[in-house]
């Protein structure tokens, strides 16, 4: 009899390990937001075929299952419940969206897997009344954010006007918690860099229900008579606005966005000459990994990726798989302990988790950035200076 | 408050209207003839976007030209969808038929996700999009100003149909009763069919037009959709001919909002919300 309990034990052990890892993935991909969200999804897949062909994790092959969070908190709450009570993962990676990121503070809270957070650039550093990702979810030991927090880029966007030598910013932004906690942050810095900014002003965003008639909001901006444009908003606002400004004849020196991704051929349209804009990964980028990246990319997707997040999730996937091969083991401290120490690679050069303003383990900072100009249907990076394959052009 | 704005906010609003009309009508003559809340309307006008997007990547095809194939592809996928759904749940209760109506819309986006993407697309050489003539100090756009026109042409074609040919009339005939048109010899079914075929299409070209302002998305219907139901509600539910009036309305109130108010563009949706609660209050005091 205790032959045949220990046997059972043995296989049952077996069984348990040869069951290998899964990591739960939250992204949006479909709704508003699907266009990251398919990019997020893109990315995993590659990192994945990637550490599976490299032996997977632990000796076994990783899996993932992604749920789709349709860039909605009720439906990210939904799906991250999912993950924990159906699915039993104790590992979660993916993540868009401010306001979903804030829905799933309590859930994360109360089932507490080791969370790697992707977006969610909201921290509330620095803004009375509100509290933002940073101060809630930041001090916890099992989350681990990968995305720059919004002052991080809005201190790489502040250094790029700064050194373009402008004296005044009018500063556009979406109304929702990505755009106004950024734009409260960046008009701060301005002024402390020395820049006035005589505008501050919201518009509904196309993404949240406008309809893309910015005419009232670039009229103001003109009227105020600010030698450079900066605004914070989405991917589908690009074409709307920056052909508004063409059309208003209003005519600014510089004309600087920060949304999550540029729309597709938008490169080849007459409005994007001189436009510019914040990005994390561009496959032009002067390191060795972006280039094997987007080789890579480019063989498994037959298309080079529109958007930053596939680079950022091909990095997140890569990362847990290091972390717990590292570990050798899947127990949360392990784990935790080896993201905590371990460093990574990714198509945007070397990284590690390190602490913030208040988060313990804060990915990439401000240097993830950069800063690309669209110079005849090409994204020329012009900032930093030591990464730059163009000379930034004015737009007068 | 720059008062300085105001001749432009002016402008620009009585220049949307055009084009909220144009979405807006299409959706009228759904609930007014067939007496249907159409919630895939929005899903029309992506559809129409992303076949002007997809005729311009694979032909080349100017948004303008684009107009003349997409109007006719969209009555016809209105058709489809009428006889091989909507049709058998005519006499459904009302929420049945907003469920259906709903899960194509969603099925519509989904199909558009697979097919297209969800990245934001560019129809990227247009060459009017950014193109503005200053007139006393006013800017006027082309694509707004073409628009307008458009707009207006297809909505007083619809009028005058409705008004002078044997079609809108049986179409009046069969939204004011159905039983009795039916009695004296219209074929109900087939004049619905039609209707629904000319709302589909009405709304396609819409898109097309949004299709050029802004980058096709399997979502850029949401925006319009709203806007689209809030003029049909001031207009009166079905009311085809207080369709402009609203549109005006609704736009004018938009576009005074978001440039005399700090902030005012953020508040566009709340502006047209509040037009509604107060049209709805004052017309039930008005009943009661």
């Amino acid at each position: 009899m205790k032959r045949i309990i220990a046997t059972l034990v043995v296989a049952l052990f077996a069984v348990a390990m040869a069951q290998g890892v899964t990591i739960g993935v939250l992204s949006p991909l479909t709704g508003g937001a699907a266009g990251t969200g398919q990019a997020q999804k893109a990315g995993f897949e590659l990192a994945l075929a990637e550490i599976n062909a490299a032996g997977g994790v632990l000796g076994q092959p990783l899996e993932i299952v992604i749920e789709d969070t349709k860039a909605d908190a009720a439906t990210g709450v939904a799906a991250f419940e999912k993950l924990m009570t159906e699915d039993g993962v104790e590992f979660i990676a993916g993540g868009y969206s401010s306001g979903v990121t804030l829905a799933l503070v309590e859930s994360f809270r109360t089932f507490q897997p080791v969370v790697s957070w992707i977006g969610g650039a909201v921290s509330g550093v620095g803004i009375d009344g509100f509290d933002g990702i940073e101060e809630l979810l930041g001090a916890e030991p099992w989350f681990f954010h990968v995305h720059p927090w919004d002052y991080q880029n809005t201190e790489a966007s502040t250094a790029f006007m700064a050194s373009t030598g402008v004296k005044s910013v009018a500063l556009l932004h979406e109304d929702s918690a990505f755009g106004g906690p950024g734009a409260i942050a960046a008009a701060g810095l301005l002024q402390d860099a020395g820049m006035s900014v005589p505008l501050v002003e919201a518009f509904k965003s196309t993404l949240t229900g406008g309809t893309g008639d910015f005419r009232a909001t670039i009229a103001k901006a003109a009227a105020s008579g600010a030698d450079a444009l900066f605004w914070i908003g989405y991917d589908s606002d690009v074409v709307p606005l920056t052909s508004q400004i063409r059309e208003l004849k209003y005519d600014p020196q510089y004309i600087f966005g920060a949304p999550p991704g540029w729309p597709s051929e938008f490169d080849a349209a007459p409005e994007a000459q001189c436009v510019t804009g914040l990005i994390g990964y561009l496959p032009n980028l002067p390191n060795a990994e972006a280039k094997t990246f987007l080789d890579a990319y480019v063989a498994m997707h037959g298309k080079a990726p529109d958007n930053y997040m596939a680079a950022l999730a091909y990095a997140q996937l890569w990362s847990y798989a290091d972390a717990i091969n590292a570990a050798g083991t899947t127990d949360q401290d392990a784990v935790i302990a080896a993201l905590q120490n371990g460093t990574f690679r990714s198509p945007m050069g070397e990284w590690s988790f390190k602490p913030s303003v208040i988060a313990l383990h804060q990915g990439f900072g401000s240097e993830m950035w950069n800063v690309f100009q669209f110079q005849d249907g090409v994204r020329e990076i012009v900032w930093p200076l030591a990464r730059a394959t163009a000379p930034l052009a004015s737009c007068r | 408050m720059d008062l300085s704005l105001l001749p432009q906010a002016i402008v620009s609003g009585v220049l949307a209207s055009g084009l909220y009309a144009l979405v807006s009508v299409g959706l009228a003559l759904a609930i007014g003839v067939i007496g249907i809340v159409n919630f895939a309307h929005g899903e029309f006008f992506m559809v129409g976007a992303f076949l002007a997007y997809q005729l311009f990547v694979g032909f080349g095809f100017d948004p303008l030209l684009s107009l003349l194939f997409v109007a006719p592809a969209l009555a016809v996928i209105g058709a489809l969808i009428y006889l091989s759904s909507i049709r058998f749940v005519l006499r459904a209760p009302e929420l049945n038929q907003m469920l259906l109506t709903f899960g194509i819309g969603i099925i519509l986006q989904n199909l558009a996700l697979l097919i297209w993407g969800g990245d934001p697309r560019t129809i990227a050489n247009v060459p009017y999009r950014s193109l503005g003539f200053q007139v006393g100090g006013v800017s006027i756009g082309a694509v707004p100003l073409g628009s307008f026109v458009i707009s207006l042409v297809l909505v007083a074609g619809l009028y005058w149909m409705l008004a002078s040919t044997p079609l809108g009339r049986a179409m009046r005939a069969v939204a004011q009763n159905r039983i009795g048109a039916g009695l004296v010899g219209l074929e109900v079914d087939r004049v619905y069919l039609v209707a629904f075929a000319l709302s589909a299409l009405l709304a396609g070209l819409g898109g097309v037009m949004i299709g050029v302002i802004q980058s096709p998305t399997p979502t850029v219907g949401l925006g319009f959709t709203l806007k689209a139901f809030a003029i049909v509600v001031l207009a009166g539910l079905g009311n085809i001919r207080g369709i402009l009036g609203a549109a005006l309305t609704v736009a004018l109130a938009e576009s005074l909002v978001a440039t005399l108010v700090p902030n005012g563009d953020a508040l566009r949706n709340m502006v047209f919300f509040a037009i509604i609660f107060v049209v709805l209050v004052w017309r039930s005091r008005r009943v009661a």
